[in-house]
């Protein structure tokens, strides 16, 4: 007998012996009722979208996801669109979305529900702990078209959008996935600044998760600084979820954009810098009123004067929150330790943060 | 089973139909569970993978090819599915059971003992000592009678590829089974 028809044979001779333990056939047979469930629902695509993105989140020792998957679990309460429409938060949310984006008014309310309750909201495997869960989710869905579809999961407490999934925004044919990594990031950008503010505080990361079946692109937004991603975004097929993970509060000092122009664009880097609430406060002036008066074609150090405040102490208050942050960025190990002191620190920065004092826009030439 | 008739099942049991369902596992959950046997070794394993592929299996009808018989599309599940999980790096979840694994290495293939004879034993660690992908090829080929060509199909691999997996596997199967006793070897051989 030769080697092949042996090998054969026994492959065959074995097969007969192997037989389906049931608990598979009976763990298929949930699957698949499960599936059902969620299809007359009308949610299955959204689920496990979420679902197969968290399994994949959980590789990633870094990223922080807030738990949609845990919110669903308990009950959700649905919401006709006229109750939308009274409801406070969600009316301030939908207002945001449509001058966000405008197209977005013509769209439909397709689905919305409330869920409220407590979820487990592990920090690791053997934690229990729980967090209280008050969500207003709203779809809209664009009528005919490309069946554009925005879904907003708000707190309903706060108010704070919590994550935003933008699907089929793009034509079918050329699905956001298959554009390149800069025009993708360009899009998530573009929805980040609608619908929060400005991108440019964060770092941005990007990486592609270990998925062989299907492209997903992981985007971080860390604010400077901090560990924790702030925004998370997952990109796949024509799909971008946008979750508000806040590691940490978005830092309430970038209140105002373009107080310093160069080339008559913000420039960020000085943004930050004179964003800071002690600033602020020293000189009594709210950030509008700073915009204002700098695009003027003062000074910082102008300002100040103009308020019987010298230029050092406008420095020390500034370079002190600057230091702070470099000293809590070594603490945390975000950046390399310099192994120098406050005092040192602050001899350093002061001749540049000068310049800025010293800054004056450039006025329009007429 | 014709291929049409398994289309019209798949089709209904992904709208919802239960009892499609029921029929369309009967007649295919025994070849997909002895496949996955001879390619995954740990229990647990295999019980993930067959419900990774039968949930494939209603979640991407749309890539169905009804020019291709059924079982030849069912097979492709199964063997992406097969190879999702070697990649998968969940499996770092598992690698404490992984090492008690390792340590009763010998009792992967859950036979009966009464059944097998040494030689049988005998193929069967021949078979296990492959590497992942000479063992796809040797499957595919001896348990499923497929062509080399269409496995080459199945595993989305040049052709040259297949044969050069095929030969290796069996080149390291016979080196095995040379290794037997000289009586063995007779038996074997008198056919």
């Amino acid at each position: 007998m030769t080697i092949e028809r042996k090998i054969r044979e026994h492959l065959h001779e074995t097969a007969e012996t192997l037989e389906c333990p049931p608990a598979i056939s009976k763990r298929i047979e949930q699957s698949y009722s499960h599936y059902l469930q969620r299809k007359r629902s009308e949610k299955t695509m959204k689920k496990r979208l979420i679902g197969g993105i968290v399994a994949a989140a959980i590789l990633i020792p870094t990223a922080a996801f807030a738990a949609p998957p845990l919110i669903e679990m308990l009950t959700r309460t649905p919401l006709t669109a006229e109750q939308v429409k009274v409801d406070e938060v969600s009316k301030a949310t939908l207002e945001k979305l449509y001058s966000a984006f405008p197209e977005t008014k013509s769209f439909e309310i397709v689905d919305a529900s409330n869920v409220q309750g407590e979820a487990i909201n592990p920090k690791d495997s053997t934690d229990l702990s729980k967090i209280k869960v008050n969500q207003t989710s709203i779809i809209l869905q664009e009528k005919g078209g490309t069946g554009k579809k925005i879904t907003l999961h708000i707190n309903a407490g706060t108010g704070e959008i919590e994550h935003v999934d933008q699907e089929n925004w793009e034509p079918k044919e050329k699905p956001l996935i298959s554009l390149t990594d800069q025009e993708i990031k360009a899009k998530v950008d573009n929805l980040i600044e609608k619908m929060y503010g400005s991108v440019n505080a964060y770092e941005f990361a990007m990486e592609q998760m270990e998925n062989p079946d299907q492209k997903v692109l992981m985007l971080n937004y860390i604010i400077k600084g901090a560990e924790k991603p702030f925004y998370q975004v997952f990109v796949h097929d024509n799909a971008i979820n946008l979750t508000r993970v806040g590691g940490e509060p978005a830092p309430s000092h970038i209140k105002v954009e373009g107080l310093f122009t160069r080339d008559g664009k913000p420039d960020y880097t000085y943004d930050s810098i004179l964003n800071d609430d002690k600033l602020f406060s020293l000189l009594q002036i709210s950030p509008t009123e700073l915009k204002e008066e700098l695009a003027k074609g003062q000074s910082v150090a102008d300002i100040a004067a103009s308020k019987n405040i010298s230029k050092q102490q406008v420095l020390e208050v500034i370079a002190n929150t600057q230091v702070e942050k470099q000293l809590e960025a070594e603490q945390n190990g975000v950046v390399p330790k310099s192994n120098r002191s406050k005092e040192q620190l602050l001899k350093d920065i002061e001749p540049k943060l000068l310049l800025i004092l010293d800054h004056k826009n450039e006025t329009p030439s007429n | 089973m014709q291929s049409e008739y398994m289309y019209q099942l798949l089709t209904e049991m992904k709208d919802g139909d239960q009892q499609a369902f029921q029929t369309l596992y009967d007649a295919t959950y025994q070849d997909v569970y002895r496949t996955v046997s001879f390619l995954v070794d740990h229990q647990q394993d295999r019980e993930d993978v067959m419900n990774e592929i039968y949930m494939q299996m209603w979640t991407s009808l749309a890539n169905y090819d009804s020019n291709r018989p059924f079982h030849f599309w069912l097979h492709g599940l199964v063997i992406r599915q097969v190879q999702r999980f070697r990649v998968k790096s969940w499996r770092r979840f598992r690698i404490f059971e992984r090492i008690r694994a390792f340590t009763r290495e010998e009792s992967h293939w859950d036979q009966p003992a009464v059944l097998m004879d040494g030689t049988n034993q005998m193929i069967s660690q021949a078979i296990q000592k492959l590497t992942d992908k000479q063992r796809m090829v040797i499957i595919l080929r001896f348990y499923h009678d497929y062509t080399l060509e269409e496995i080459a199909t199945l595993l989305d691999i040049p052709l040259g590829t297949v044969k050069s997996r095929y030969h290796a596997g069996l080149q390291a199967l016979r080196k095995k089974i040379w290794n037997l006793p000289p009586e063995r070897m007779e038996k074997i051989n008198d056919y």
